[in-house]
């Protein structure tokens, strides 16, 4: 049962690795906004239920909880940040 | 093997650092601090399953929560120049 957590650990610091080199490719800022605000709730996901076999009920339900909040807020947070980009005139 | 893990989130932290370091403007900055905030959380997570100790959970959450908070007043204090243009705009 690890190895299934262990494995889906390693996926969501995989997603993670490609959410940072998504980070520094990517030349226009909505490439590298959509890079960071799609990949890291995806490597939080994977990771929390790795976890979650791992640790149990208890951590189980902390973890829903983290994840959850997380995903409902961080593609919101990244869309403003976006268009205070956009309004404020793209800058390259 | 959950070294792998805690190698990867490490390596997307770095990138995230070295963006914040390179980002042209404020909001790019202010992107690379999330990313790595959420390095952190799943480094604390993976932490967490190898040590088997479920007391530093609750950390997840608090970040998740700040670094929200934080990206929504950045992204607010950059479109602050703007706000009386837009409003004009739509009045």
């Amino acid at each position: 049962m690890t190895l299934v957590a262990d494995l889906f650990m390693i996926l969501g610091a995989l997603v993670a690795v490609i959410a940072g080199v998504g980070i520094l490719k990517f030349q226009t800022p909505y490439s590298r906004f959509h890079a960071a605000g799609k990949a890291s709730p995806v490597a939080a996901m994977a990771l929390a239920i790795g976890a979650a076999i791992h640790l149990g009920l208890v951590a189980a339900g902390i973890l829903l909880f983290a994840v959850v909040a997380m995903a409902v807020t961080l593609p919101f947070g990244m869309h403003l940040l976006i268009r205070a980009i956009h309004r404020s005139g793209t800058p390259d | 093997m959950s070294v792998i893990a805690l190698i990867g989130f490490g390596i997307g932290g770095v990138c995230a650092f070295v963006r914040l370091i390179m980002g042209p403007s404020l909001a790019d900055r202010v992107m690379a601090l999330d990313v790595s905030l959420i390095c952190l959380m799943g480094g604390i997570t993976v932490d967490a399953t190898r040590r088997d100790d479920t007391s530093y959970l609750i950390l997840l959450v608090l970040i998740a929560i700040i670094g929200f908070t934080a990206t929504v007043s950045a992204s607010r204090f950059i479109e602050s120049d703007q706000i009386d243009a837009l409003a004009e705009r739509e009045s």
